[in-house]
């Protein structure tokens, strides 16, 4: 990834640190936009529902499992049907989880629901090692080349990143704000009961709101599993950087997670030019620990 | 006793509490009235230090309290009760009581092994002026009962007495017979007026004209958050800015 | 019988644990999502003391002092936030502290893990063999459950109490609630270094792979089940989970069995922990607190 000796003659030094400076800075990014979309998914499900999700991230790496499921024998469909199909699982998954979990505690307190959603990320995490196992896999593609400039290379892989990010952004953008789904959804992350009284039909709209942040989760899982691997542990780690990806946005402010998730992605990338490698995960923890406590909404609220 | 100076507290672009200068004296009940939205409830979360002022001072005993923490207000003396009953749940009736002294030598974690003696007396001492109380309010049935199946009334009268375990300089009342029957009422208003003889003071909001021209000895007008009346009850209760307030007229 | 009493030790070992969090969790209404870090912060501190030769009964204490006092110093910035806030918070410091163990190779040899850690001599008395470890782990289960039972049943328990039911009128009352928050999060902090520390004597392994979310899920469902804020609850969800989180060694089952069971049993516990939110939080045993004969509502 460091870049060619092809624009740089003398100050070799420099310049292959300031191309790898901006390696670094591309990898964030696209790091960034597949952590934007799960901290859409999380922030969705936030802003409607009023809780986080603690078990998003099995979300994320169920999709990325679907397709495997899908596209290894004895299954073997080809990429865009099984994608397709991926999605549609995670979907499915996703609208199950509340319809069994989180529907029977609706009115519960959030500390009962933060357990409730431990306990089904274990279960969920559990349950992808029952199947298959916990070695590492990945789908098998080959790491195709891509394009190089100005001494930075590019992926196709990473290249789809982009485009699918841009595509779920839009997607999610019209839908937010053109469509009366998206203004039910709005209307309920406002105020649920006043909604209700309204007559918008929470039930079909928070379903909704479910199969969209499945499926942003699933993409989101499978574009990290192109770009890395698949494994059942893969879950909790990006849950807490969707989460970090929230409260940096801003909790329940789309475009929040999409800025919130590439600065992460950011901070990631950057970071470990400075730290320990071993830590790089530790990033996200700590920034999501420091947004918890800077953030005052978050704080006990003195009586009012 | 209690001195408010020139207090003002703004939420967002909502002026709460304006300007508001009152006075209460030892030994005195004094009632505070007002409209809904007057700032009643405001004026006592300042005091009691929930929420720090914008501008002003408070005063007790002589002592600048504004801006203190809310155990650090209650530790001078100032107990409250709330509008919605804060009685704690899950724990008995008793247990509400016995938690209410402060600085109890058995809060502390070294003396729980050096001063086993101490802290037992304490707990006997605290055991018979909490059973005192409870008698007095006809809840000694209900004292190993957990608070939450305690009725609205009951819980109200626990709060109280509650209250009056910590041996309080004064004591501020937030809507104290809101949602309770008539004769609970009489109950309550003799028992302020008992606890009244021991030399306590008493800062009261209420909606309930009865009681303020019973109890008070001094009344407090509040309207949008600023004070446009004071005197005995019965001057309130003639005042003309009084009586448009509560119309609206 | 050897699996008996290794079965013993455990239940014992997680008993001391669960108690610890059941201060917390049940008694102050504290939900610490990362209360696996002090029993790795105990048991890496014992066991680099020991192997070092520092005599165990320092090594004991000082690995209760880290304990209590990382719990104190965690306890500073995550108690400013508001319930599930405060469990996230306690949970993101659980994995930093997990990644530390992982990455500090020059100090806990990282994945590698510490073996060889000697059994502990105490006052000259070496407890090697199973039933005398278990004999030295159940004297310390006694004294953990006999010193939380006089501190919750004291002024200071009944604290703790109000403020898990309700931190304003606490704080109304004038107790200090963030005081009796930090020393409730120290003791249990401690007595969780406690655990930990037994238990890295008794496997004389530790490795970083040992304090996971796991252990947290757990300890918690032990509490939960068991029910929290009563004295005994820690005691029966111990007895019933760890049996059945060590039923597996029973069977004595071939790997390749292993290799499905073991998540699966994890995803019962995980299942668990969903029912019990949905059917029964408060868990298997209630508090004491008479509910019947709540009929005289009196003049209401």
């Amino acid at each position: 990834m460091i870049g060619s000796k092809g624009l740089c003659p003398q100050n070799l030094i420099f310049c292959l640190k300031m191309s790898f400076l901006f390696q670094s800075i591309l990898n964030g990014v696209l790091a960034g936009c597949i952590y934007a979309l799960f901290a859409m998914g999380l922030t969705l499900i936030y802003g409607v529902l009023g809780f986080v999700n603690f078990a998003h991230g099995e979300l994320i790496m169920w999709g990325a499992y679907f397709l495997y499921l899908l596209m290894e024998k004895p299954i073997g469909l080809p990429l865009p049907s099984a994608l397709a199909f991926a999605l549609l699982l995670t979907a499915l998954m996703g609208t199950g989880v509340d319809r069994f979990v989180f529907r029977p505690l609706r009115h519960a307190n959030s500390l009962t629901l933060l357990i409730a959603a431990l306990g089904l990320s274990f279960l969920l995490r559990n349950g992808a090692q029952f199947f298959w196992g916990a070695e590492i896999r990945t789908y098998g593609f080959e790491i195709k080349r891509g394009f190089r400039f100005l001494d930075i290379s590019i992926t196709l892989n990473q290249m789809m990143i982009i485009f699918a990010t841009i595509i779920s952004i839009s997607f999610v953008y019209l839908l937010f704000h053109r469509s009366r789904l998206g203004k039910s959804m709005r209307a309920l992350s406002d105020n649920l009961e006043l909604a209700r009284v309204v007559g918008i039909d929470s039930k079909r709209t928070i379903r909704f709101a479910w199969i969209i942040a499945s499926i942003l989760a699933g993409a989101g899982g499978i574009l990290l599993a192109l770009d890395t691997n698949l494994q059942p542990g893969m879950g909790l780690i990006n849950l807490v950087k969707a989460f970090a990806a929230t409260l940096l946005g801003g909790v329940g402010n789309l475009w929040g997670a999409l800025w919130g998730g590439i600065l992460i992605g950011l901070a990631e990338n950057l970071g470990v030019l400075v730290i320990s490698p071993g830590y790089k995960d530790a990033i996200a923890f700590g920034i999501m620990v420091l947004m918890l406590l800077i953030r005052p909404s978050v704080l006990f609220h003195k009586q009012e | 006793m209690l001195e408010i100076k020139g207090i003002s507290k703004s939420f967002g672009g909502i002026r709460a509490v304006s300007d508001c200068t009152l006075e209460l004296k030892d030994y005195t009940i004094t009632g505070l009235i007002g409209p809904n939205g007057s700032g009643k409830t405001t004026v006592f979360n300042l005091i009691t230090g929930s929420i720090p002022p914008d501008k002003g001072e408070i005063y007790f005993e002589g002592v600048r309290i504004d801006g203190q923490l809310p155990h650090e207000v209650a530790s001078r003396g100032i107990i409250r009760t709330f509008q919605l009953t804060r009685i704690f749940p899950k724990m008995t009736v008793l247990e509400n009581m016995l938690l209410a002294p402060q600085h109890q030598t058995g809060e502390a974690l070294w003396p729980l092994w050096v001063k086993r003696k101490r802290i037992q007396k304490e707990e006997k001492e605290n055991l018979r002026r909490a059973l005192q109380f409870i008698e007095m309010v006809g809840l000694l049935h209900l004292k190993d009962q957990f608070a939450e199946n305690l009725s609205y009334g009951q819980q109200k009268l626990l709060e109280l007495v509650r209250a009056m375990m910590v041996e309080p300089k004064m004591i501020l009342l937030d809507e104290p017979t809101a949602g309770i029957n008539p004769s609970l009422i009489r109950k309550m208003m003799a028992m302020i007026l008992k606890i009244r003889e021991s030399g306590k003071g008493f800062f009261i909001i209420e909606h309930n004209m009865d009681v303020i021209i019973e109890l008070c000895d001094w009344v407090f007008v509040l309207d949008n958050g600023e004070k446009i009346a004071e005197g005995k009850p019965k001057e309130i209760q003639n005042d003309p800015r009084v009586i448009e307030a509560y119309l609206g007229v | 019988m050897d699996l008996f009493l290794h079965l013993c030790i455990m239940i014992a070992i997680y008993i001391i644990f669960a108690l610890s969090l059941n201060l917390e969790v049940g008694y102050t209404g504290l939900f610490n999502f990362g209360h696996v870090a002090f029993f790795g912060i105990g048991a890496y501190t014992s066991a680099l003391l020991t192997l070092h030769r520092v005599p165990f009964e320092l090594s004991l204490l000082l690995a209760l002092a880290m304990a209590g006092l990382w719990g104190f110093l965690l306890s500073l910035p995550s108690l400013r936030l508001r319930g599930d806030y405060f469990g996230i918070a306690t949970l993101g410091f659980g994995e930093i502290i997990r990644m530390v163990f992982q990455n500090e190779v020059w100090l806990t040899k990282g994945p590698m893990g510490l073996p060889g850690i000697p059994k502990p001599i105490l006052f000259s008395y070496r407890f090697a063999t199973l039933p005398q470890y278990l004999s030295l782990v159940l004297a310390f289960t006694l004294l953990t459950f006999l010193v939380l039972r006089v501190i919750l049943r004291s002024p200071f328990g009944r604290v703790l109490k109000a403020i898990r039911e309700d931190e304003i009128a606490a704080a109304a009352l004038g107790k200090n609630v963030l005081r009796f928050r930090i020393k409730s999060f120290i003791i249990g902090s401690l007595f969780a270094g406690l655990a930990g520390t037994l238990w890295a004597h008794y496997t004389t392994f530790v490795s970083p792979g040992d304090f996971t979310l796991l252990e947290t899920i757990l300890v918690l469902l032990i509490v939960v089940l068991g029910g929290k804020g009563t004295e005994w609850g820690p005691v029966w969800g111990a007895i019933v989970l760890i049996f059945f989180q060590e039923s597996l060694r029973f069977l004595r089952l071939p790997a390749d069995w292993t290799r499905y069971l073991a998540p699966l049993q994890q995803m019962i516990l995980g299942g668990l922990l969903i029912l019990l939110m949905i059917f029964r939080p408060e868990g298997l045993i209630r508090e004491k607190g008479k509910i019947s004969n709540a009929g005289d509502k009196g003049d209401q």
